[in-house]
Protein backbone atom coordinates (compact mmCIF):
# COMPACT_ATOMS: atom_id res chain seq x y z
CA UNK A 1 0.00 0.00 0.00
CA UNK A 2 1.48 3.60 -0.89
CA UNK A 3 2.01 5.69 1.73
CA UNK A 4 -0.28 8.51 2.76
CA UNK A 5 1.68 11.34 3.67
CA UNK A 6 0.32 14.25 5.90
CA UNK A 7 1.03 18.05 5.28
CA UNK A 8 -0.56 18.65 8.56
CA UNK A 9 2.24 18.03 11.30
CA UNK A 10 4.02 20.51 13.20
CA UNK A 11 7.74 20.37 12.96
CA UNK A 12 7.70 19.56 16.86
CA UNK A 13 5.80 16.35 15.98
CA UNK A 14 8.32 15.80 13.07
CA UNK A 15 11.30 16.46 15.20
CA UNK A 16 9.59 13.26 17.80
CA UNK A 17 9.17 10.98 15.28
CA UNK A 18 12.53 11.34 12.86
CA UNK A 19 13.82 10.91 16.56
CA UNK A 20 12.36 7.96 17.12
CA UNK A 21 13.22 6.39 13.78
CA UNK A 22 16.68 5.71 15.59
CA UNK A 23 15.20 3.06 17.73
CA UNK A 24 15.20 -0.26 16.33
CA UNK A 25 12.76 -3.30 17.37
CA UNK A 26 16.32 -5.31 18.98
CA UNK A 27 17.38 -2.26 21.03
CA UNK A 28 17.32 -1.59 25.14
CA UNK A 29 16.30 1.91 25.56
CA UNK A 30 16.70 3.88 28.89
CA UNK A 31 13.96 6.22 29.08
CA UNK A 32 14.37 9.96 30.56
CA UNK A 33 11.61 12.79 30.73
CA UNK A 34 9.58 14.81 28.21
CA UNK A 35 9.83 14.51 24.59
CA UNK A 36 12.01 11.39 24.44
CA UNK A 37 9.46 9.24 26.35
CA UNK A 38 7.31 10.73 23.57
CA UNK A 39 9.84 9.58 20.78
CA UNK A 40 9.95 6.29 22.35
CA UNK A 41 6.53 5.25 22.79
CA UNK A 42 5.78 5.97 19.30
CA UNK A 43 8.73 3.95 17.88
CA UNK A 44 7.14 0.89 20.14
CA UNK A 45 3.49 1.55 18.62
CA UNK A 46 4.91 1.39 15.03
CA UNK A 47 8.21 0.47 13.99
CA UNK A 48 10.11 -1.39 17.00
CA UNK A 49 7.12 -2.96 18.51
CA UNK A 50 9.91 -5.36 20.16
CA UNK A 51 12.17 -2.36 21.91
CA UNK A 52 12.50 -3.00 25.69
CA UNK A 53 12.57 -0.54 27.73
CA UNK A 54 14.37 0.20 30.92
CA UNK A 55 13.44 3.60 33.45
CA UNK A 56 15.79 4.90 36.09
CA UNK A 57 12.75 4.37 38.79
CA UNK A 58 13.71 0.59 38.21
CA UNK A 59 10.52 -0.08 35.80
CA UNK A 60 12.14 -2.85 32.83
CA UNK A 61 10.76 -4.10 30.22
CA UNK A 62 7.20 -2.01 30.72
CA UNK A 63 4.63 -1.72 27.89
CA UNK A 64 3.32 1.90 28.29
CA UNK A 65 0.13 2.42 26.45
CA UNK A 66 0.71 6.70 26.57
CA UNK A 67 3.30 8.70 27.57
CA UNK A 68 3.94 9.52 31.69
CA UNK A 69 4.46 12.58 33.15
CA UNK A 70 7.61 11.73 34.36
CA UNK A 71 9.53 8.35 35.53
CA UNK A 72 8.25 7.76 38.65
CA UNK A 73 4.13 8.68 37.03
CA UNK A 74 2.37 5.69 38.19
CA UNK A 75 2.09 4.12 35.29
CA UNK A 76 5.44 3.74 34.31
CA UNK A 77 5.40 -0.15 35.60
CA UNK A 78 2.58 -0.70 33.43
CA UNK A 79 2.74 -4.54 32.34
CA UNK A 80 6.35 -4.32 33.00
CA UNK A 81 8.10 -7.63 33.31
CA UNK A 82 9.88 -6.63 37.06
CA UNK A 83 9.56 -3.43 38.65
CA UNK A 84 13.33 -3.18 40.58
CA UNK A 85 15.24 -0.70 41.62
CA UNK A 86 17.53 2.78 40.33
CA UNK A 87 20.81 0.52 41.13
CA UNK A 88 19.30 -2.20 39.30
CA UNK A 89 18.59 -0.11 36.42
CA UNK A 90 21.44 2.26 36.35
CA UNK A 91 23.88 0.03 38.09
CA UNK A 92 23.81 -3.22 36.86
CA UNK A 93 22.09 -2.40 33.27
CA UNK A 94 23.51 0.95 32.04
CA UNK A 95 26.71 1.03 34.32
CA UNK A 96 27.94 -2.11 32.85
CA UNK A 97 26.97 -0.81 29.09
CA UNK A 98 24.26 -3.42 28.39
CA UNK A 99 21.45 -0.82 27.64
CA UNK A 100 21.79 0.42 23.69
CA UNK A 101 20.18 3.78 23.04
CA UNK A 102 19.84 6.82 25.40
CA UNK A 103 18.09 9.86 25.46
CA UNK A 104 18.70 13.00 26.83
CA UNK A 105 18.20 16.57 26.44
CA UNK A 106 19.28 19.62 28.15
CA UNK A 107 19.37 23.64 28.54
CA UNK A 108 22.29 23.38 26.44
CA UNK A 109 24.43 21.29 23.75
CA UNK A 110 27.56 22.20 22.74
CA UNK A 111 29.41 21.22 19.40
CA UNK A 112 31.19 18.13 20.91
CA UNK A 113 27.93 16.84 22.53
CA UNK A 114 28.23 18.26 25.96
CA UNK A 115 24.85 18.57 27.77
CA UNK A 116 23.99 21.24 30.45
CA UNK A 117 21.09 20.42 32.90
CA UNK A 118 22.44 21.83 35.79
CA UNK A 119 23.54 25.72 35.82
CA UNK A 120 24.09 28.95 33.42
CA UNK A 121 26.57 30.98 34.68
CA UNK A 122 29.07 30.49 37.52
CA UNK A 123 28.18 27.58 39.60
CA UNK A 124 29.60 29.44 42.64
CA UNK A 125 27.09 32.27 42.35
CA UNK A 126 24.83 30.73 39.42
CA UNK A 127 22.15 33.02 37.27
CA UNK A 128 19.26 30.24 37.05
CA UNK A 129 19.68 26.62 38.63
CA UNK A 130 18.07 23.81 36.60
CA UNK A 131 17.51 20.63 37.94
CA UNK A 132 20.53 18.88 37.68
CA UNK A 133 21.95 15.67 36.40
CA UNK A 134 19.29 13.02 37.71
CA UNK A 135 20.20 9.51 35.41
CA UNK A 136 21.67 11.60 32.75
CA UNK A 137 25.48 11.58 33.48
CA UNK A 138 26.04 8.20 34.26
CA UNK A 139 23.66 7.57 30.79
CA UNK A 140 25.98 9.45 28.68
CA UNK A 141 28.99 8.18 30.08
CA UNK A 142 28.60 4.52 29.48
CA UNK A 143 25.43 4.11 26.25
CA UNK A 144 26.89 3.52 23.30
CA UNK A 145 24.49 5.65 20.86
CA UNK A 146 22.89 8.75 22.63
CA UNK A 147 20.10 10.21 20.89
CA UNK A 148 19.41 14.22 21.64
CA UNK A 149 15.82 16.01 21.39
CA UNK A 150 15.38 19.57 21.68
CA UNK A 151 14.30 22.75 20.40
CA UNK A 152 16.54 24.38 18.07
CA UNK A 153 17.46 28.34 19.78
CA UNK A 154 20.62 29.59 19.44
CA UNK A 155 21.19 29.99 22.99
CA UNK A 156 20.85 26.39 23.44
CA UNK A 157 23.39 25.20 21.23
CA UNK A 158 26.62 27.58 22.14
CA UNK A 159 30.63 26.85 21.27
CA UNK A 160 31.14 25.52 24.57
CA UNK A 161 28.20 24.71 27.46
CA UNK A 162 28.64 26.68 30.38
CA UNK A 163 28.46 22.93 32.78
CA UNK A 164 29.20 19.85 31.32
CA UNK A 165 26.72 17.65 33.10
CA UNK A 166 26.69 15.14 31.02
CA UNK A 167 29.68 14.35 28.84
CA UNK A 168 29.16 14.05 24.91
CA UNK A 169 33.22 14.25 23.39
CA UNK A 170 34.17 16.94 26.17
CA UNK A 171 36.69 18.63 23.97
CA UNK A 172 37.54 16.99 21.20
CA UNK A 173 38.13 13.39 19.70
CA UNK A 174 40.19 11.85 22.13
CA UNK A 175 38.45 13.86 25.05
CA UNK A 176 36.43 10.95 26.38
CA UNK A 177 39.49 8.68 26.39
CA UNK A 178 42.24 11.43 28.24
CA UNK A 179 39.08 11.80 30.94
CA UNK A 180 39.25 7.66 31.47
CA UNK A 181 35.80 7.16 29.91
CA UNK A 182 35.78 3.06 29.22
CA UNK A 183 32.79 3.88 26.56
CA UNK A 184 35.13 6.57 24.40
CA UNK A 185 33.18 6.88 20.67
CA UNK A 186 29.48 6.69 21.44
CA UNK A 187 27.61 7.83 18.61
CA UNK A 188 25.68 10.86 19.34
CA UNK A 189 22.83 12.12 17.57
CA UNK A 190 20.82 15.43 17.89
CA UNK A 191 17.51 15.68 16.47
CA UNK A 192 16.14 19.57 16.20
CA UNK A 193 13.23 21.21 14.89
CA UNK A 194 15.28 22.35 12.16
CA UNK A 195 17.70 19.31 11.56
CA UNK A 196 19.65 16.44 12.40
CA UNK A 197 22.94 16.20 13.20
CA UNK A 198 25.56 13.67 14.16
CA UNK A 199 28.63 13.41 15.99
CA UNK A 200 31.75 12.34 13.85
CA UNK A 201 34.18 10.59 16.31
CA UNK A 202 36.99 11.48 14.32
CA UNK A 203 36.73 15.21 15.10
CA UNK A 204 34.74 14.84 17.88
CA UNK A 205 31.84 17.27 16.66
CA UNK A 206 28.44 17.18 15.47
CA UNK A 207 27.87 17.39 11.75
CA UNK A 208 24.51 18.62 9.80
CA UNK A 209 23.12 15.57 8.51
CA UNK A 210 19.50 16.50 7.61
CA UNK A 211 17.56 18.99 7.18
CA UNK A 212 13.39 19.15 7.86
CA UNK A 213 11.46 19.93 4.85
CA UNK A 214 11.96 23.83 3.97
CA UNK A 215 14.38 24.94 5.98
CA UNK A 216 17.74 25.83 4.54
CA UNK A 217 21.53 25.43 5.83
CA UNK A 218 21.74 29.32 6.70
CA UNK A 219 18.78 28.98 8.89
CA UNK A 220 20.34 26.39 10.97
CA UNK A 221 23.66 28.31 10.94
CA UNK A 222 21.73 31.47 11.93
CA UNK A 223 19.95 29.34 14.90
CA UNK A 224 23.20 27.77 16.30
CA UNK A 225 26.16 28.94 17.90
CA UNK A 226 28.36 27.14 16.34
CA UNK A 227 28.81 26.07 12.58
CA UNK A 228 28.46 22.15 12.13
CA UNK A 229 29.96 21.14 9.08
CA UNK A 230 28.11 19.10 6.77
CA UNK A 231 28.10 15.35 5.90
CA UNK A 232 27.43 14.32 2.28
CA UNK A 233 24.23 15.03 0.75
CA UNK A 234 22.18 16.58 3.04
CA UNK A 235 18.59 14.82 3.04
CA UNK A 236 15.47 16.22 3.95
CA UNK A 237 13.85 14.54 6.92
CA UNK A 238 11.00 12.37 5.76
CA UNK A 239 7.73 13.71 6.00
CA UNK A 240 5.11 11.71 8.26
CA UNK A 241 2.48 9.34 7.41
CA UNK A 242 -1.29 10.40 8.25
CA UNK A 243 -1.67 7.07 10.07
CA UNK A 244 2.10 7.72 11.79
CA UNK A 245 -0.01 10.98 13.24
CA UNK A 246 -2.87 9.49 13.89
CA UNK A 247 -0.90 7.18 16.19
CA UNK A 248 1.30 10.15 17.94
CA UNK A 249 -1.61 12.39 18.63
CA UNK A 250 -4.65 9.72 19.52
CA UNK A 251 -2.34 7.13 21.66
CA UNK A 252 0.88 8.42 22.51
CA UNK A 253 0.15 12.28 23.42
CA UNK A 254 -3.74 11.76 23.81
CA UNK A 255 -3.89 14.18 26.71
CA UNK A 256 -1.40 16.86 24.55
CA UNK A 257 0.84 17.37 27.56
CA UNK A 258 3.76 17.43 25.44
CA UNK A 259 2.41 18.19 22.06
CA UNK A 260 0.60 21.35 21.16
CA UNK A 261 0.94 21.30 17.32
CA UNK A 262 -1.57 19.92 14.90
CA UNK A 263 -1.55 22.13 12.49
CA UNK A 264 0.43 23.85 10.01
CA UNK A 265 1.12 26.77 12.35
CA UNK A 266 4.94 25.57 12.99
CA UNK A 267 5.61 24.93 9.65
CA UNK A 268 7.63 27.11 7.54
CA UNK B 1 22.49 -3.85 73.83
CA UNK B 2 21.55 -4.86 70.02
CA UNK B 3 20.99 -1.96 67.55
CA UNK B 4 18.44 -3.99 66.03
CA UNK B 5 14.68 -3.90 67.65
CA UNK B 6 12.25 -6.09 67.38
CA UNK B 7 9.66 -4.16 69.50
CA UNK B 8 6.52 -2.44 68.52
CA UNK B 9 7.42 0.77 66.78
CA UNK B 10 3.82 2.30 66.10
CA UNK B 11 4.02 6.23 66.95
CA UNK B 12 2.56 9.38 65.69
CA UNK B 13 4.29 11.30 63.17
CA UNK B 14 4.44 13.50 65.33
CA UNK B 15 6.31 10.94 68.32
CA UNK B 16 8.73 9.85 65.46
CA UNK B 17 10.07 13.32 64.11
CA UNK B 18 10.46 14.64 67.99
CA UNK B 19 12.33 11.45 68.55
CA UNK B 20 14.40 10.84 65.51
CA UNK B 21 14.93 14.22 63.95
CA UNK B 22 16.88 16.74 65.36
CA UNK B 23 18.33 20.24 64.39
CA UNK B 24 21.11 19.79 62.07
CA UNK B 25 20.62 16.14 61.15
CA UNK B 26 21.25 14.83 57.64
CA UNK B 27 17.80 13.76 56.41
CA UNK B 28 17.19 10.76 53.32
CA UNK B 29 14.69 11.35 51.40
CA UNK B 30 12.43 9.02 49.76
CA UNK B 31 10.07 8.44 46.99
CA UNK B 32 10.86 10.36 43.23
CA UNK B 33 9.15 13.07 41.81
CA UNK B 34 5.57 12.64 41.37
CA UNK B 35 5.39 8.86 43.51
CA UNK B 36 5.50 7.89 46.92
CA UNK B 37 7.35 11.26 48.50
CA UNK B 38 6.81 11.33 52.15
CA UNK B 39 4.99 14.20 52.24
CA UNK B 40 2.80 13.45 55.60
CA UNK B 41 6.65 13.34 57.30
CA UNK B 42 7.95 16.23 55.60
CA UNK B 43 5.12 18.61 56.73
CA UNK B 44 5.45 17.33 60.45
CA UNK B 45 9.33 18.13 60.43
CA UNK B 46 8.43 21.61 59.29
CA UNK B 47 5.88 22.32 61.85
CA UNK B 48 8.13 21.24 64.46
CA UNK B 49 10.52 23.47 62.60
CA UNK B 50 13.68 21.08 62.74
CA UNK B 51 16.39 23.63 61.31
CA UNK B 52 19.81 23.52 59.36
CA UNK B 53 19.07 20.01 57.69
CA UNK B 54 20.83 18.93 55.00
CA UNK B 55 18.42 16.43 52.44
CA UNK B 56 19.97 13.62 50.55
CA UNK B 57 18.29 11.05 48.20
CA UNK B 58 18.61 10.88 44.03
CA UNK B 59 15.59 13.03 43.22
CA UNK B 60 14.61 15.30 45.28
CA UNK B 61 10.58 16.56 44.91
CA UNK B 62 7.94 18.50 46.29
CA UNK B 63 8.63 17.01 49.85
CA UNK B 64 12.47 18.74 49.19
CA UNK B 65 11.01 22.06 48.24
CA UNK B 66 8.30 22.36 51.08
CA UNK B 67 11.08 21.74 53.52
CA UNK B 68 13.61 23.98 51.75
CA UNK B 69 10.51 26.62 51.19
CA UNK B 70 10.29 26.36 55.16
CA UNK B 71 13.81 27.99 55.64
CA UNK B 72 14.83 24.79 57.09
CA UNK B 73 17.66 23.60 54.68
CA UNK B 74 21.15 24.31 54.80
CA UNK B 75 22.34 21.46 51.92
CA UNK B 76 20.85 19.65 49.35
CA UNK B 77 22.97 16.73 47.99
CA UNK B 78 21.37 14.51 45.51
CA UNK B 79 21.18 13.79 42.14
CA UNK B 80 18.57 16.42 41.16
CA UNK B 81 15.89 18.20 42.46
CA UNK B 82 13.00 18.95 40.24
CA UNK B 83 9.01 17.61 39.60
CA UNK B 84 9.50 16.21 35.97
CA UNK B 85 6.64 17.63 33.48
CA UNK B 86 5.42 19.48 36.29
CA UNK B 87 8.43 21.81 36.20
CA UNK B 88 11.30 23.12 38.50
CA UNK B 89 11.30 22.88 42.06
CA UNK B 90 11.20 26.43 42.49
CA UNK B 91 11.87 26.55 46.51
CA UNK B 92 15.08 24.93 45.53
CA UNK B 93 15.98 26.92 42.83
CA UNK B 94 15.20 30.55 44.12
CA UNK B 95 17.31 29.34 46.97
CA UNK B 96 20.57 27.94 45.14
CA UNK B 97 20.17 31.07 42.60
CA UNK B 98 20.23 33.46 46.11
CA UNK B 99 22.92 31.30 47.80
CA UNK B 100 20.74 30.87 50.50
CA UNK B 101 21.34 27.28 50.47
CA UNK B 102 24.32 24.97 49.75
CA UNK B 103 24.17 22.17 47.05
CA UNK B 104 26.59 19.01 46.30
CA UNK B 105 25.18 17.64 43.01
CA UNK B 106 25.89 14.38 41.87
CA UNK B 107 24.19 11.94 39.56
CA UNK B 108 21.62 9.14 40.30
CA UNK B 109 24.07 6.59 40.11
CA UNK B 110 26.12 8.06 41.88
CA UNK B 111 24.04 8.59 45.02
CA UNK B 112 22.28 5.35 45.19
CA UNK B 113 25.94 3.63 44.84
CA UNK B 114 26.86 5.89 47.96
CA UNK B 115 23.45 4.50 49.86
CA UNK B 116 24.77 1.23 48.77
CA UNK B 117 28.44 1.51 49.95
CA UNK B 118 26.91 2.99 53.35
CA UNK B 119 24.32 0.05 53.81
CA UNK B 120 27.45 -2.27 54.03
CA UNK B 121 29.53 -0.86 55.75
CA UNK B 122 32.00 0.18 53.86
CA UNK B 123 34.04 3.50 53.15
CA UNK B 124 33.71 4.06 49.45
CA UNK B 125 32.50 2.86 46.56
CA UNK B 126 33.81 3.27 42.58
CA UNK B 127 31.82 4.35 40.01
CA UNK B 128 32.25 4.59 36.29
CA UNK B 129 30.45 8.42 35.10
CA UNK B 130 31.30 11.37 36.45
CA UNK B 131 34.63 11.26 34.67
CA UNK B 132 34.89 14.58 32.19
CA UNK B 133 31.84 16.30 33.60
CA UNK B 134 31.80 19.74 35.58
CA UNK B 135 30.16 17.57 38.64
CA UNK B 136 33.72 16.79 39.63
CA UNK B 137 34.61 20.73 39.04
CA UNK B 138 32.85 22.16 41.93
CA UNK B 139 31.86 21.29 45.39
CA UNK B 140 30.16 23.00 48.25
CA UNK B 141 32.18 25.06 50.68
CA UNK B 142 31.32 22.75 53.58
CA UNK B 143 31.98 19.45 51.50
CA UNK B 144 35.03 17.72 52.28
CA UNK B 145 36.80 15.76 49.91
CA UNK B 146 33.86 15.23 47.09
CA UNK B 147 35.65 12.19 45.32
CA UNK B 148 39.29 10.88 44.19
CA UNK B 149 40.01 9.07 40.85
CA UNK B 150 42.07 5.98 40.70
CA UNK B 151 43.73 3.79 39.00
CA UNK B 152 41.63 0.13 38.90
CA UNK B 153 44.64 -1.54 40.76
CA UNK B 154 44.00 -4.82 38.81
CA UNK B 155 44.02 -2.93 35.31
CA UNK B 156 45.93 0.22 35.48
CA UNK B 157 44.70 1.73 32.20
CA UNK B 158 40.91 1.55 33.91
CA UNK B 159 40.19 4.90 35.64
CA UNK B 160 37.31 5.06 38.65
CA UNK B 161 35.72 7.79 40.65
CA UNK B 162 35.65 6.91 44.29
CA UNK B 163 32.82 8.71 46.35
CA UNK B 164 31.91 8.31 49.67
CA UNK B 165 29.46 6.25 51.56
CA UNK B 166 26.60 8.05 52.65
CA UNK B 167 24.85 7.01 55.81
CA UNK B 168 22.09 10.03 56.17
CA UNK B 169 20.79 10.19 60.02
CA UNK B 170 17.53 9.76 59.61
CA UNK B 171 15.39 8.71 56.72
CA UNK B 172 11.80 9.30 55.64
CA UNK B 173 9.57 6.77 53.34
CA UNK B 174 6.11 6.79 52.85
CA UNK B 175 5.82 3.00 52.08
CA UNK B 176 2.10 0.77 51.26
CA UNK B 177 2.84 -1.93 53.82
CA UNK B 178 4.52 -2.19 56.93
CA UNK B 179 4.05 -4.56 60.45
CA UNK B 180 4.71 -3.19 63.49
CA UNK B 181 7.76 -4.06 64.33
CA UNK B 182 8.64 -2.24 60.78
CA UNK B 183 9.18 -5.00 57.95
CA UNK B 184 8.13 -3.08 54.77
CA UNK B 185 6.43 -3.32 51.84
CA UNK B 186 7.31 -1.30 48.73
CA UNK B 187 5.05 -1.65 45.36
CA UNK B 188 6.29 -0.50 42.17
CA UNK B 189 8.61 0.66 41.34
CA UNK B 190 11.52 0.84 44.60
CA UNK B 191 13.91 3.84 43.22
CA UNK B 192 16.64 4.26 45.42
CA UNK B 193 15.03 3.75 48.69
CA UNK B 194 15.97 -0.17 49.69
CA UNK B 195 19.78 1.13 49.94
CA UNK B 196 18.58 4.62 51.37
CA UNK B 197 16.20 2.80 54.12
CA UNK B 198 19.54 0.02 55.13
CA UNK B 199 22.20 2.74 55.15
CA UNK B 200 20.53 5.03 57.76
CA UNK B 201 21.40 5.13 60.76
CA UNK B 202 17.34 5.46 61.72
CA UNK B 203 14.83 5.14 59.53
CA UNK B 204 11.15 6.49 60.15
CA UNK B 205 8.54 4.82 57.58
CA UNK B 206 4.98 6.49 56.85
CA UNK B 207 2.51 3.33 55.61
CA UNK B 208 -1.05 3.45 53.70
CA UNK B 209 -1.82 0.60 56.12
CA UNK B 210 -0.59 -1.40 58.76
CA UNK B 211 -0.22 -5.33 58.21
CA UNK B 212 0.25 -8.73 60.82
CA UNK B 213 3.56 -9.84 60.78
CA UNK B 214 2.24 -12.96 59.85
CA UNK B 215 1.71 -11.11 56.35
CA UNK B 216 5.71 -11.21 55.57
CA UNK B 217 6.20 -14.70 57.47
CA UNK B 218 3.85 -16.11 55.38
CA UNK B 219 4.82 -14.10 52.16
CA UNK B 220 8.33 -13.24 52.82
CA UNK B 221 9.39 -12.90 49.33
CA UNK B 222 7.03 -9.45 50.33
CA UNK B 223 9.43 -7.93 52.41
CA UNK B 224 11.09 -5.21 50.51
CA UNK B 225 13.41 -4.40 54.05
CA UNK B 226 12.68 -6.19 57.42
CA UNK B 227 12.66 -4.46 60.52
CA UNK B 228 15.87 -4.45 61.48
CA UNK B 229 16.16 -1.13 59.86
CA UNK B 230 13.07 0.43 60.95
CA UNK B 231 12.80 2.86 64.01
CA UNK B 232 9.32 4.15 63.75
CA UNK B 233 6.38 2.81 61.87
CA UNK B 234 3.61 5.87 61.38
CA UNK B 235 0.59 4.56 59.94
CA UNK B 236 -0.91 7.39 57.42
CA UNK B 237 -3.21 7.20 54.54
CA UNK B 238 -2.74 9.11 51.77
CA UNK B 239 0.75 9.88 53.67
CA UNK B 240 2.11 10.53 49.92
CA UNK B 241 -0.91 13.10 49.06
CA UNK B 242 -0.28 15.03 46.48
CA UNK B 243 2.08 12.25 45.04
CA UNK B 244 1.13 9.01 44.19
CA UNK B 245 1.03 5.77 46.33
CA UNK B 246 0.98 2.90 43.86
CA UNK B 247 -1.67 0.85 44.12
CA UNK B 248 -3.63 2.94 46.08
CA UNK B 249 -4.10 6.58 44.79
CA UNK B 250 -2.86 8.50 41.78
CA UNK B 251 -1.36 11.88 42.46
CA UNK B 252 -3.25 15.15 42.60
CA UNK B 253 -2.16 17.15 39.45
CA UNK B 254 -4.33 20.20 40.51
CA UNK B 255 -2.85 20.51 44.24
CA UNK B 256 0.44 19.94 42.23
CA UNK B 257 -0.02 22.73 39.81
CA UNK B 258 -1.49 25.07 42.75
CA UNK B 259 1.80 24.46 45.31
CA UNK B 260 3.72 25.25 41.98
CA UNK B 261 1.86 28.43 40.91
CA UNK B 262 2.55 29.62 44.95
CA UNK B 263 6.68 28.08 44.78
CA UNK B 264 6.95 30.00 41.88
CA UNK B 265 5.70 33.46 42.60
CA UNK B 266 7.25 33.02 46.26
CA UNK B 267 6.83 35.46 48.90
CA UNK B 268 3.13 36.27 50.20
CA UNK B 269 1.84 33.88 48.18
CA UNK B 270 4.12 31.14 48.97
CA UNK B 271 3.86 32.18 52.77
CA UNK B 272 -0.30 31.98 52.43
CA UNK B 273 0.14 28.35 51.08
CA UNK B 274 2.46 26.92 53.69
CA UNK B 275 0.18 28.68 56.70
CA UNK B 276 -3.24 26.84 55.20
CA UNK B 277 -1.63 24.13 54.02
CA UNK B 278 0.96 22.81 56.94
CA UNK B 279 0.92 25.55 59.34
CA UNK B 280 -2.80 25.84 60.43
CA UNK B 281 -3.37 22.20 60.10
CA UNK B 282 -3.35 20.05 63.03
CA UNK B 283 -2.81 16.55 61.70
CA UNK B 284 -2.10 15.42 58.39
CA UNK B 285 -6.16 14.41 57.85
CA UNK B 286 -7.04 18.01 58.61
CA UNK B 287 -4.44 19.28 55.31
CA UNK B 288 -6.35 16.32 53.52
CA UNK B 289 -9.75 17.27 54.60
CA UNK B 290 -9.22 20.98 52.87
CA UNK B 291 -7.72 19.61 49.94
CA UNK B 292 -11.38 18.05 48.89
CA UNK B 293 -11.12 15.23 51.42
CA UNK B 294 -12.73 11.57 50.51
CA UNK B 295 -14.25 13.39 47.78
CA UNK B 296 -10.88 14.02 46.82
CA UNK B 297 -8.92 11.21 47.63
CA UNK B 298 -11.76 8.52 46.31
CA UNK B 299 -11.45 10.47 42.98
CA UNK B 300 -7.68 9.75 42.99
CA UNK B 301 -7.85 6.19 44.33
CA UNK B 302 -10.38 5.58 41.00
CA UNK B 303 -7.99 6.81 38.94
CA UNK B 304 -4.86 4.55 40.23
CA UNK B 305 -7.56 1.33 39.76
CA UNK B 306 -8.02 2.75 35.94
CA UNK B 307 -4.02 2.50 35.78
CA UNK B 308 -4.10 -1.34 37.17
Amino acid sequence: MEKQYSENYSREELMVIEASRFIKSTDTVILGTGLPVVAAIFAQKTHAPDVNFVVESGSIDPILPFAPLTVADPIIGHMAVKTGSLREVLGCLVQRCLVDIGFLGGAEIDQFGNINSTYIGDPRSPKVRFPGSGGANCIASCVPRILIISVHEKRRFPVRVQFITSPGYIDGPDGRKKAGLKMDQPDIILVTDLCVMQINPDTGRLELTKLMPGITIDKVYENTGFKPKLRGKIEEVEVPTERELKTLRDEVDPDRVYLKGSSNQQKT
Amino acid sequence: MSKVSKKVKVMTAQEAVKKFVFDGSVIGMGGQNISRCAVALAHEIIKQSKKDLTLTGCNLSIHMDLMVGAGLVKKCESGLGGLGRFGATFQFKRAIEEKRMETEDFDHLTMVSRFLAGEMGIPFIPVRGLLGSDILNYQAASTGKKFEIISNPWNQQERVVLVPAMDPDVTIVHVQKADEIGNVLIQGIANHEPELIRASKTTIVSCEEIVSTNFFRSNSDYTTVPYHYIDAVVEQRFGAYPTATYGYYSFDTDHINYYQQCARAGGEEYRRYMNEYIYECETFDDFLEKCGGIKKVTHLEREMLRLM
